[in-house]
């Protein structure tokens, strides 16, 4: 435990009412200790229930945690009990952005902007916004952005009402070729060509996996990766690694179930302590592998799996 | 003279549909003790098991995603379960009316007992 948490928490452990739980949940969510920030927020609100900051700060934790959602309705709360709270409209501003509502995020801008005019990162986020909706431009930021992530947990971005405001470069689209049009609907079409699927393919899966916390990897027979990604809670991404481990699975399985008499293999689950990992064949004796979170009941992954693996089968199809 | 794993096993192979259970070697694959129905192959159940459940366990880690504890494998005729946390893991060929998610439950028991570790 650092210096900080340990003083941090002494000094709550001395007096449970103070409000030096806002600086130890901030300080922890800092560190990534998103489940005990978590706690100690949770634990703040129920001695502060109306404490506007406590309410900002469980909205920040739900970012960094992935729940968008959850991170709006807190910042809404914010808002009741504070309306001239600026860090809240940007933090709503933020989560309509990574949501592709782009005009309720340029409102929100605005009103952050209109209470702090010199705030430079509102200023470069309204601009960036701005000159999207100009150029037409209403791609999903998530989709086009970011990369699937095996743990929400480690979201890379900065909070708007942090410290750390987002800059103007979070409310970049990378990508012209970001589209909106649903995983489920595209798998299903079957004459399809290369140029209906992201131009990455890193991002094939990302119309599949939305804001879940869940994640998709392509692989071909040699366990090299051919579609998807797979970062880690670092950040990092760690598709490779995990392609090479798993380089031969498909092979092995067919092999012994043949020995076996048991027929063709059709899936391999796995349990971690926080994740579900299933796995099927792919085309071209490839391996499709998904992850989930625990919390995420088996059944939707295993139907996951299904409509990646459709997905998939007509991507490689529109390769040839 | 019966092995320690001898009950566990016993407690296994009678679930419905389940047709051997194993105590296997995660390292090499080598059966350590089994309980198996006349014409199983429990050496390729062995051998398959364990490399999967090592591949899992090493994917898992590269992953950051923890210790693997849990692994099925789905076939049209059959299932093949694994458990473990040490070198020793719990293995089950299973036909298709085997009740999952009861077997998963008697397997992860078995883990807890503390035979295998």
């Amino acid at each position: 435990m650092s210096d900080d948490v340990r003083r941090l928490s002494d000094e709550l452990a001395r007096d449970p009412s103070s409000l030096v739980f806002l600086q130890l949940g901030e300080t922890l969510r800092k560190r990534e200790q998103l489940e005990l920030a978590l706690k100690v927020a949770l634990r703040g609100l129920e001695r502060h229930p109306h404490s506007a900051d406590a309410h900002d700060l469980l909205a920040r934790i739900a970012v960094d945690r992935g729940e968008m959602q959850r991170a709006f309705d807190e910042w809404d709360m914010v808002l009741r009990l504070d309306p001239k709270h600026g860090g809240a409209r940007k933090g709503m501003g933020f989560v309509c952005f990574r949501q592709g509502k782009l005009h309720e995020a340029e409102k929100y801008l605005a009103e952050a902007n209109a209470l702090d005019p010199d705030d430079p990162s509102t200023v470069a986020a309204l601009e960036n916004i701005r000159k999207r909706l100009a150029s037409g431009n209403g791609g999903h930021p998530e989709r086009s952005e970011s990369l699937p992530r095996a743990q929400r947990g480690g979201s890379r971005h900065s909070h708007p009402s942090s410290g750390q405001p987002p800059d103007g470069d979070q409310y970049r689209d990378p990508s012209p070729s970001a589209r909106d049009d649903s995983g489920p609907d595209r798998a299903a079409r079957s004459t399809q060509h290369a140029a209906d699927f992201p131009r990455d393919p890193r991002l094939l899966f990302a119309d599949l996996i939305g804001e879940e916390e869940r994640t998709a990897l392509l692989l071909d027979a040699q366990g090299l990766v051919l579609a998807g990604a797979y970062v880690s809670h670092e950040g990092r991404d760690v598709a490779q690694e995990v392609g090479a481990e798993l380089s031969g699975v498909s092979e092995e399985a067919r092999r012994a179930m043949r020995h076996l008499g048991l027929g063709e293999w059709t899936s391999i689950v796995f349990e971690t302590q926080v994740a579900y990992v299933a796995m099927a064949p792919a085309p071209q004796e490839g391996l499709l592998l998904v992850a989930a979170a625990r919390t995420t009941p088996l059944g939707l992954v295993t139907r996951f799996l299904d409509r990646a693996v459709a997905l998939s089968r007509t991507w490689l199809e529109s390769l040839r | 003279m019966s092995s320690p794993f001898a009950d566990l096993l016993g407690t296994l192979v009678r679930q419905r549909g389940v047709m051997g259970g194993l105590v296997v070697s995660e390292s090499d694959g080598i059966i350590v003790d089994a309980t198996l129905q006349v014409g199983i192959k429990g050496n390729v159940v062995a051998a398959l098991a364990a490399s999967l459940f090592r591949k899992a366990r090493l994917s898992s880690a590269a992953a950051g995603l923890g210790e693997a504890m849990f692994l099925t494998l789905e076939a049209e005729h059959g299932r093949v379960c694994a458990a473990g946390r040490s070198d020793l893991i719990l293995v089950t060929i299973a036909d298709p009316r085997t009740n999952l998610g009861l077997l998963r439950v008697e397997m992860l028991k078995g883990l807890e007992g503390g035979t295998l570790s």
